[in-house]
């Protein structure tokens, strides 16, 4: 069909120097993650298809957030109709002021003046899946901890020096930075022993830990309760998200067919001149 | 009815010289009849082009180009307007496809030597085409007026203040206020979706004129008008309507598979296509903590940096786009073709190929010193392929080219 050059190898050549090159430039790169001192990000998995969970996420937001965060590009109606909640329940239950009608802005019910009382006007939320990505969310809002040196008495570990006071943690407990006995690792990848035989452990800070009994949740159910609030809030950063991947699978499919087509149109023309 | 249809036709036709020039165009134009996949970027370029002006005008509608309307208006587009984020992904994924496109039709003139003799104004058209490319490009970038819009302009506007006596006044005439405003976004909106996207289609236009006058070339070098049958017609060619019709076909089924997996599954590129800092407001109280610019400006934002002096940089990055305009000149070769130039001419490429993608992802990185020389190495090489093509094209060995395709 359509013929590779001989300088293809050439190509092939320069691509592979290129890599090369990027991979020497890494060995260099000493930048910070975005998740700070918490590390590498917790990778989070979107699935705008568990509606539920959408759903949970969404009650967990207007009621722990959206007192200070608004939305302020989404609309009531279209975050009932996308979560399939009838319109009726989402009103009564999660719509507290009856003026609002479904094509509404959710622009929030914060006071003008609100930036004194954090220092900073709490940000509207609606894009923060996507200028901060959905790991970071997902890190972040379990990343708080005790620090009695702070206005709110809590730092974070993947945004340290937040404003936020720690929202949730009536339902989280009480996560402190805590310090643990780790086995040394060995320069075979193993444990470190010594001469007896036992593992050598050495003390090592910064795990956060939740002090038995504070919190409502327990680890698990708090987690479940983040992984929905971050569902909803990729949800309300692209709520077109869903069908536009339902919808890219027919597209491509249709481009596949339509190569495949054209392709033997143009081979049958081909023996016109290529005989 | 058809005789009716028949002597409309005819009666147009003696008024408008529609079967003309469907022949001298289409059905009777004469392209070489063996050319590779490096000759259908060009129809890939012209694909994206009509993409960009239909999803544009369609984008124009809803959009609102006020300072205090600009950002939410795109979140308009994405959410109440029925499809409207299709458009405006279209858009977005179509303009960095333009350029990638672009760029690699760009290269096949580089390898192939399309800009020889009697080639150097379709080649000096593609120059002007690809300039206001540039152009065009970064007035678009600052339309949705988030964060990476607001500071790429900042930073592109105040090179005009590099220029000696008149940049401080240039940089605000530009601008049109004392910082980016609302006046800039208005100014950069009217000649974004007017003014260039008119120069860019007479330029085609002009790009493809000359194109048909001189004839395409093909990857051999070969001059198919030596050897002509009794009609005048090149022996090594068919006619590009439906052979290469449905080449190009091909080729647009294979770009659009491409084209729409990106646009579905990965609109923002990795970042690369839509910056995440854009998806914040513009803010001229909070810099972002790294300013990079799209990735297809990025090989010249690196030469930009890797120079100290902000003039200076300002006449390197100019003048890696400018020295595209005289490389019909700096070709000394008797060949056009890589295939027969000799091996300086490869090294010398493969080089040029290779500093040029490293330029481009250091463009898009923070700094640190090893990549500072790294990017004083590579622009150093960019420009020596250009300013040394004189010299090696014109004393090494090339091969001997065939006489027929």
């Amino acid at each position: 069909m359509i013929s590779l050059p001989r300088y293809f190898q050439s190509i092939i050549k320069s691509i592979a120097l290129f890599i090369l090159l990027v991979s020497f430039n890494k060995l260099f790169a000493a930048e910070g993650g975005p998740c700070k001192d918490y590390g590498e990000c917790d990778k989070f998995q979107y699935s705008l298809n568990d509606i539920e969970s959408l759903q949970r996420g969404a009650s967990t937001y207007i009621n722990y957030c959206y007192g200070c965060h608004s939305l302020k590009y989404s609309r009531w109606g279209r975050v009932a109709k996308d979560l399939q909640i009838p319109e009726d329940i989402f009103f009564e239950n999660l719509v507290f002021d009856k003026s609002i009608k479904p094509g509404d802005l959710m622009i929030g019910a914060m006071p003008e003046d609100s930036a004194n009382w954090f220092g900073v006007e709490p940000p509207d939320l609606t894009l923060v899946s996507r200028y901060k990505g959905d790991d970071w969310i997902y890190s972040y809002l379990r990343a708080y901890y005790e620090d009695s040196s702070k206005q709110y008495g809590v730092n974070n570990l993947v945004y340290p020096g937040t404003a936020m006071p720690n929202v949730l943690m009536s339902l989280q407990g009480n996560q402190r930075l805590v310090c643990k006995d780790v086995p040394v690792l060995a320069r075979n990848g193993g444990e470190r022993r010594d001469d007896f035989g036992n593992t050598i452990f050495k003390e090592k800070c910064g795990f956060l830990e939740v002090q038995d009994g504070t919190g409502i949740l327990s680890r698990e159910e708090f987690d479940t309760l983040i992984y929905d609030l971050t569902n909803f809030l990729v949800y309300v950063g692209e709520p077109s998200k869903a069908i536009r991947e339902r919808i890219g699978w027919y597209v491509v499919f249709y481009f596949l067919i339509f190569t495949a087509l054209s392709s033997l149109l143009y081979r049958e023309y081909h023996k016109d001149y290529n005989k | 009815m058809t005789e009716i249809a028949g002597k409309l036709f005819t009666w147009i036709n003696t008024r408008l010289p529609i079967v003309n020039t469907f022949e001298r165009h289409l059905s009777k134009h004469p392209v070489p009849s063996k050319v590779n996949f490096w000759y259908l970027f060009g129809a890939l370029a012209a694909v994206t082009l009509i993409i960009q002006i239909v999803t544009g005008i369609w984008l124009i509608m809803p959009y609102s180009n006020t300072e205090e309307q600009a950002f939410s208006s795109i979140e308009y587009i994405m959410r109440d307007v029925d499809y409207g984020w299709i458009i405006r992904y279209m858009h977005t994924t179509g303009a960095s496809l333009f350029f990638a496109v672009v760029y690699l039709h760009m290269f096949r003139g580089l390898l192939y030597g399309s800009y020889q003799k009697p080639k150097e104004l379709v080649w000096i058209f593609g120059c002007t085409i690809y300039l206001a490319m540039m152009a065009e490009g970064f007035l678009g970038y600052v339309l949705p007026y988030g964060q990476m819009s607001y500071w790429g302009a900042q930073v592109i506007i105040s090179l005009f203040g590099a220029i000696p006596y008149i940049g401080e006044s240039l940089e605000l005439w530009v601008r049109g206020d004392y910082y980016i405003s609302g006046i800039t976004v208005s100014r950069f909106f009217a000649l974004h979706v007017v003014a260039l996207p008119l120069v860019l289609i007479a330029l085609v236009f002009l790009h493809l004129v000359a194109l048909h006058e001189v004839g395409a070339g093909n990857p051999e070098g070969v001059d198919i008008e030596e050897h002509l049958d009794e009609d005048g017609v090149p022996l090594d060619s068919v006619p590009f309507f439906p052979y290469k019709v449905l080449n190009a076909l091909v080729a647009i089924g294979v770009f659009m598979t491409v084209f729409s997996i990106i646009m579905f599954f990965f609109p923002e590129g990795g970042g690369y296509f839509i910056e995440m800092a854009n998806f914040q407001e513009a803010n001229p109280l909070v810099t972002p903590d790294h300013i990079a610019p799209v990735w297809y400006y990025a090989p010249f934002y690196t030469m930009l940096r890797a120079i100290p002096d902000p003039l200076g940089g300002l006449i390197v990055m100019a003048s890696a786009v400018a020295i595209f305009f005289i490389v019909p000149w700096l070709d000394r070769s008797k060949v056009a073709s890589i295939r027969y130039k000799g091996i300086y001419s490869k090294i010398a490429i493969t080089m040029f190929g290779v500093s040029f993608l490293t330029l481009g992802y250091l463009g898009t990185v923070g700094v640190t010193e090893v990549r500072k020389t790294m990017s004083v190495i590579c622009t150093i090489i960019y420009f020596a392929y250009f300013l040394l093509m004189p010299i090696y094209t014109k004393y090494e060995i090339t091969k001997e080219v065939p006489e027929r395709l």
